[in-house]
């Protein structure tokens, strides 16, 4: 081999390895991008799957607060009508004391409570009780000793007890109804109308619930 | 002669390694460019997923405000529809509520 052709050689040689060099380089930094290209798309897809979950778990959590307000829309509707119904039965005692209701007369409407009050101290007292009725000003027209003694026999004739029922001098603040207590002061049953719509407060609602709403309900 | 030719091959010899070495220079720049990609390419990525959460949620979410506002129109509607009802129930509910506060029942 003569200079010229190992000259050659050299060259040639050294090209060789220069373009090995680079082919490589090239080679592994365009597999490397690729790779990466390929993992972000992986990646890309795996964070929009895990993202849309997020979205419908938001879009659901929305839609169950929205039925939840609107059921208690709902229950507001409901609660603004009960307590319309039990605003307009309150004023509406005012018209029954001159009045009367279906029939029944003020008068004949406080002798009922009086006499379901009396009934109802009667099983834990004495034989011989002496009960005293306490009513409103507004109510003192409606109540008389003739009245209480009328209702005391009928209980004593119904119940054989020995019950006399006389008229207090005090004087309740209510909108109406009475109030029965023994005259020692240990027994008493409150029959205003004030108490009776507190103490019947669940079945009085359950009651004007079915009436307004029936037709729905039907 | 011969010192002559043993001067060229050496002189070829040099120039072949710095051949080389410029190869080997520029192959690193390769690596250092696709280095730099993939970095670019990263921080892409993330910033497209910042943006891809903010799009998918926003969809989501006026998907449900939509079903929201049709949840509470026809809400309205019924509530009102039970009110006009219960309206004209009023009266009949008033005389149910009477009889039980008055001691008819």
């Amino acid at each position: 081999m003569g200079a010229k052709e190992i000259v050659g050689k050299i060259k040639d040689e050294a090209n060789v390895e220069c373009e090995k060099i680079m082919s490589e380089a090239e080679e592994n930094a365009k597999k490397k991008v690729e790779e990466v290209r390929e993992e972000i798309e992986v990646q890309k897809k795996r964070f929009i799957e895990a993202e849309e979950r997020k979205g419908v778990e938001e879009k659901e959590r929305i839609v169950r607060a929205a039925r939840l307000n609107a059921r208690k829309l709902g229950w507001a509707a409901e609660e603004e009508m009960i307590a319309k119904a039990l605003e307009e039965a309150m004023n509406r005692l005012k018209e029954v004391k001159t009045a009367g209701f279906k029939g029944n007369s003020y008068s004949r409407i406080m002798a009922g409570l009086i006499k379901d009050a009396t009934m109802s101290i009667i099983p834990g007292s004495s034989a011989s009780d002496e009960l005293e009725v306490i009513i409103s000003e507004e109510d003192a027209s409606f109540v008389n000793p003739k009245m209480l003694k009328k209702i005391s026999d009928e209980i004593n004739r119904d119940s054989g007890a020995n019950v006399r029922l006389s008229l207090s001098g005090e004087r309740i603040k209510s909108a109406g109804g009475v109030i029965v207590k023994g005259k020692e002061g240990k027994v008493e049953v409150n029959n205003t109308f004030e108490q009776r719509m507190a103490r019947l407060s669940a079945s009085l609602r359950e009651d004007i619930v079915k009436t307004l709403f029936i037709s729905l309900s039907l | 002669m011969a010192v002559e030719a043993l001067k060229l091959i050496r002189e070829r010899e040099e120039e072949g390694r710095k051949l080389i070495e410029k190869g080997k220079e520029s192959a690193a720049k390769i690596l250092k460019d696709a280095a730099d990609e993939v970095t670019r390419l990263k921080e892409q990525a993330r910033e497209d997923e910042k943006s891809l959460a903010v799009q998918i949620l926003d969809k989501y979410a006026k998907g449900g405000a939509e079903v929201e506002e049709e949840i509470m129109k026809n809400a309205e509607t019924e509530a009102e529809k039970r009110k006009a009802n219960a309206e004209s129930n009023l009266d009949s509910a008033v005389n149910v509520a009477l009889e039980k506060i008055l001691g008819l029942v």
